[in-house]
């Protein structure tokens, strides 16, 4: 008898051991979404009157920024567990998506610095109200995952230029795309949430 | 041109994206948006937890606890707002 069912792989890609991280990290930013959720329905008008001093514009580069370069990660882990390249093409492919990746990295934190710049440039810290609090919290922890993001990825792209990756061998290179991913996801929330909610 | 459902699924995020930052910064946000708002965040994230961390045919076990976590995220976001 023919089964229509899809055969599913037992474990997740990637160490096991980044999957309690990433669990880890789930319930911690989840607790702080929430919390905004239910402080701003305390405090509306605070939360809506110093919303209007984000910059929409550049939370939602940071996104465009960041699924892009989950994108260039899903492109370089299939070139290395799918393709019939030889060994070093397929690094080489690899490689090249990271190094997009990376830029990408690179621009999200270059962009978040200058709107943290602004933002202080303003006089808000993190005691000015119960919004900026969460704002800063959120996105300067978010901003510390995207930077150990970034290191990761130089890592994992420093290996492929020594054809460190193969098909069979790869679980290191899908470790760091699942973090990276993790830090997409976050970002996912967190803009809608704190740049578009009001 | 075969377009790949990785492919697809950017295209997706793209466009629930500008979709989002339209609602922002034309300030069309209403209770009723916020509600599809709060539901294309829901695709988004369903599309990054199956395509790109690659949970779309792992046991499903370990593909629902990101799922329930988005779920449970947005429901409580949901219930704050309204």
């Amino acid at each position: 008898m023919q089964s229509n069912q899809v055969s599913r792989e037992p474990y997740p890609p990637g160490d096991f051991a980044i999957w309690i991280v990433i669990y880890v990290e789930l319930v911690t930013f989840g607790l702080l979404f929430v919390g905004y959720a239910f402080s701003r329905k305390a405090d509306i008008l605070t939360f809506n009157n110093s919303q209007l001093a984000l910059n929409k514009t550049s939370g939602f580069i940071d996104t465009l920024i960041l699924i892009t370069s989950s994108y260039f990660i899903v492109k370089a882990v299939h070139a290395i567990k799918s393709s019939n390249l030889s060994l070093q093409e397929a690094n080489h492919i690899a490689s090249k998506w990271l190094l997009a990746a990376i830029a990408f990295g690179g621009m999200f934190l270059v962009n978040k610095f200058l709107e943290f710049s602004a933002i202080f440039g303003q006089g808000i810290t993190l005691s000015t109200n119960k919004f900026f609090m969460f704002y800063l919290l959120l996105t300067m922890f978010h901003f510390m995952h995207v930077t150990l993001g970034t290191v990761i990825l130089f890592n994992i792209f420093k290996k492929t230029k020594k054809d460190g990756y193969s098909k069979e061998d790869h679980r290191g290179l899908e470790t760091g795309a699942v973090y990276w991913h993790l830090v997409d996801l976050l970002w996912i929330v967190l803009f809608p949430l704190v740049y578009i909610i009001r | 041109m075969i377009i790949k459902k990785v492919e697809i699924v950017w295209i997706i995020l793209i466009f629930f994206t500008i979709f989002a930052y339209l609602l922002g910064k034309l300030e069309l946000i209403n209770t009723l948006l916020v509600g599809v708002l709060l539901f294309t965040t829901f695709i988004k994230g369903q599309l990054v937890i199956d395509y790109f961390m690659g949970l779309k045919n792992v046991s499903y076990k370990y593909r629902l606890i990101p799922t329930l976590w988005l779920v449970l995220v947005l429901s409580l976001v949901a219930v704050a707002y309204y």
